[in-house]
């Protein structure tokens, strides 16, 4: 993973030179892995006083209008066209703000952030500044969920341990989050956070209620996996995809697989990819036969994934579902 | 004097999730086949070709208009190409529209077409997050790209600011109804990319959250496929009209405008669409419109979001800000209600094939007013990051 950090592009992102055909009504179609791609040497030009002060000296710069005194934060240009372009300064401002806005919470990323799902990004107003910057938002309490930042909370600027000259380099987290000592510390980093460490949670001792419940849940997420099994369209949800699951319920626990279109239930693997933790299974069974989604399940605290990352499968298991409703509906 | 300009011929291809049969080319050569028949005139008439192409990324080229310009016939005649962000189309039919109205060209071809989704993201072997991705090379470069900007990231911003200042409007159950109407809406429009996915108001409640507050069901979807126009001016305009049948759908208005892309005092006000306010009055002003509750019958609106389709009715000045659920729970976009609302399923069902999106959107309105008799429609684009960009265009049937 370290080395693979160095490179602009990871290795993971790149795909093998090949083809396949696709015959559609009978008629073959050739379709290529290709890419586009250009490499950069590129300035921070007039940027780069912002970008080496967040990187070297871990300050937060705006700039000011001369005429009218307005600062926008980041240092989004030198001169002011409010003011026929009077001349910017360089300005300090706090390392405090508040949310200009709700700020979204991105759970389905591109494919250069599917790591850092879920995420936030949001524009604080810090102290000082007229005017709005993006940044990442963090909780320390584990997964982002809508309500803990709003419009109005008080937010504190975080710097990452290692920067490269990056808006990457810093984040926001609630300043509710944090100790006074935190709060006041001008270049605050991330290293002197306490981040809540993603362990599963705990399961009661099964009751024997807890143990029919999950038999027959098993029963039917079983019968509905089949069903996906054998349609079409879902198993186009999870083609090329590959995953052994442990899922852990009150009742009991199983093994749920996905192959290249293929979904199966069976004993819980040895070596999974991940761990799903839901206190009821009938979360799961929901999820699966389209009672609601289990994405939300997850953003909900109903089911407990091991890695984030893993969205992604959760995702495609929405998406199964879906995807066997409406094949039921035609 | 300006001149008035037209539209006398239109079409759109089949928009699909993945058109593995066609390139961008033979997508953009067959609209434009499609849009002189439906005029009844042929290619070499026409004048100037204007293309809506959004994104070089989709097509894997950076100028893609050169090579399709010779393939719609429209070689050693004047070509040129708009890239707005999601308002792409749009502003291809502003900027032919001034063309023609300055009397540079009696004819034109609008041309809007997209290839998204042969992108590919090899490491969730799907092609959403690669398309995604690519739209997200259009944030702010230095500030933004690299913290995860998205198209839907910044619309949300603007939605959830609006929700901000107006919490009880939005309510979920009323996105989730107008998603479901627009559901309904799409099975008369054969060339929609889910013509058949019909969903109830619980479905969409039901379906996964992919950007807070946005659910999968509120979401345009991503598509390929073309649109095209042809716009003429008015004594030519008549003259194609009378030889082939089909009625003058005149252009009488456009507005357009673009925010400032940072949020804060003097910059972008986050709870609004001011682009959207904007472009729509000073295409009401051309127009003549004096109040657009009385004189719009039919909206073809950029539905990128639901939640975004309701602020931009507001802003339009159809419904009040801060009572956009007005729509539904007074029955104003409902069937019989005073305003048709995306017939054609809009960019939810029908689909988003961007630089094609809001030229299927004048398609649909044409087909419309001249199907129903009605008189007045208003078509929009929104594009860019935090709905930046506006264009607004008033179609008046005779």
């Amino acid at each position: 993973m370290a080395a693979e950090k160095k490179r602009l592009i990871p290795s993971k992102y790149i795909p093998e030179v090949g083809s396949f055909v696709e015959t559609i009504d009978g008629k073959r179609y050739l379709i290529a892995n290709d890419a586009m791609y250009t490499f950069y040497r590129r300035t921070k030009g007039e940027f780069s006083p912002f970008f080496l002060a967040l990187r070297d000296e871990k300050r937060l710069l705006g700039c000011k209008c001369v005429k009218c005194g307005q600062v926008r934060v980041p240092p989004f240009l030198t001169h002011c066209p409010d003011c026929d372009f009077a001349p910017t300064t360089e300005v300090e401002v706090g390392q405090v703000g508040i949310m200009n806005s709700t700020p979204p919470i991105t759970y389905f990323a591109t494919s250069l952030f599917q790591d850092m799902a879920p995420y936030g990004r949001g524009r604080v107003i810090f102290e000082g500044a007229d005017t709005a910057m993006s940044v990442n938002l963090y909780t320390t309490t584990g997964i982002l969920v809508p309500g803990i930042f709003k419009k109005g909370t008080k937010v504190k600027l975080v710097f990452r341990d290692d920067r490269v000259g990056d808006v990457r380099d810093v984040f926001c987290v609630p300043l509710s989050e944090l100790s006074q000592a935190q709060v006041e510390k001008k270049g605050l980093q991330e290293s002197e956070i306490d981040w809540e460490a993603a362990v599963p949670p705990p399961l009661a001792e099964a009751t024997p209620e807890a143990q029919a419940a999950y038999k027959q849940a098993f029963k039917e997420i079983t019968a509905i996996v089949k069903e996906m099994n054998a349609n079409p369209r879902a198993r186009k949800d999870i083609a090329g995809w590959k995953r052994a699951i442990v899922v852990k319920t009150l009742g009991g626990e199983f093994g749920l697989f996905i192959k290249d279109g293929d979904i199966r239930t069976g004993k819980p693997p040895k070596s999974p990819d991940f761990v799903m933790v839901c206190e009821d299974p009938k979360t799961l069974l929901d999820g699966l036969a389209y009672r609601g989604a289990i994405t939300d399940a997850v953003i909900n605290r109903k089911l407990w994934i091991s890695k984030n990352q893993e969205f992604i499968t959760i995702f495609k298991l929405d998406r199964m579902a879906r995807s066997l409703a409406r094949t039921k509906k035609v | 004097m300006s001149r008035r300009v037209g539209i006398v011929g239109a079409a759109v291809t089949p928009f699909k999730g993945t058109w593995r049969e066609k390139t961008y080319y033979e997508l953009a050569q067959m609209a434009t086949r499609e849009a002189v028949k439906d005029a009844q005139m042929p290619i070499a008439d026409v004048e100037a070709a204007f293309y809506g192409i959004y994104n070089d990324i989709f097509e894997r080229a950076a100028i893609p208009e050169h090579a399709i310009h010779g393939l719609c016939g429209m070689q050693n005649k004047f070509g040129v190409r708009i890239t707005t962000g999601g308002a792409t189309g749009a502003y291809t039919m502003s900027a032919a529209h001034a063309y023609l109205a300055a009397g540079r060209f009696k004819t034109a071809l609008v041309l809007g077409v997209e290839k998204a989704t042969d992108c590919f993201d090899f490491t969730s072997m799907s092609a959403t997050p690669e398309v995604i991705k690519s739209i997200a090379w259009s944030g702010d470069s230095f500030f933004e790209q690299p913290i995860g900007w998205s198209a839907s990231d910044s619309y949300a911003e603007v939605v959830l600011a609006y929700m901000d200042e107006h919490p009880t409007d939005l309510k979920p159950e009323v996105t989730a109804q107008i998603s479901a109407q627009l559901s309904q809406q799409v099975r008369t429009n054969p060339y929609a990319q889910r013509q058949f996915d019909q969903v109830t108001a619980e479905e969409v409640l039901n379906s996964r959250l992919v950007v807070y507050p946005f659910r999968e069901l509120e979401i345009c979807v991503y598509s390929e496929g073309a649109a095209a126009l042809i716009l003429a001016e008015e004594e030519t305009a008549k003259a194609i009209s009378r030889n082939s049948g089909k009625p003058v759908i005149w252009i009488t208005g456009v507005g357009e405008a673009n925010e400032h892309s940072f949020a804060g005092k003097n910059h972008k006000v986050m709870p609004r669409i001011m682009s959207d306010y904007y472009a729509a009055r000073r295409a009401y002003e051309m127009a003549g419109i004096e109040d657009p509750t009385k004189a719009i019958d039919i909206v073809e609106l950029h539905d990128a979001f639901v939640h975004q389709l309701e602020i931009s009715m507001a802003e339009f000045g159809l419904v009040p800000l801060g009572r956009a659920d007005a729509l539904i729970e007074e029955g104003l976009m409902t069937p019989g209600g005073k305003y048709l609302v995306n017939l054609c399923g809009g960019l939810i069902y029908c689909g988003h094939a961007v630089g094609a999106s809001n030229i299927m959107s004048a398609w649909s309105a044409r087909k419309e007013l001249i199907n129903r008799r009605l008189k007045t429609a208003l078509v929009h684009g929104t594009g860019s990051t935090i709905a930046q960009f506006t264009a607004c265009m008033i179609l008046e049937h005779e």
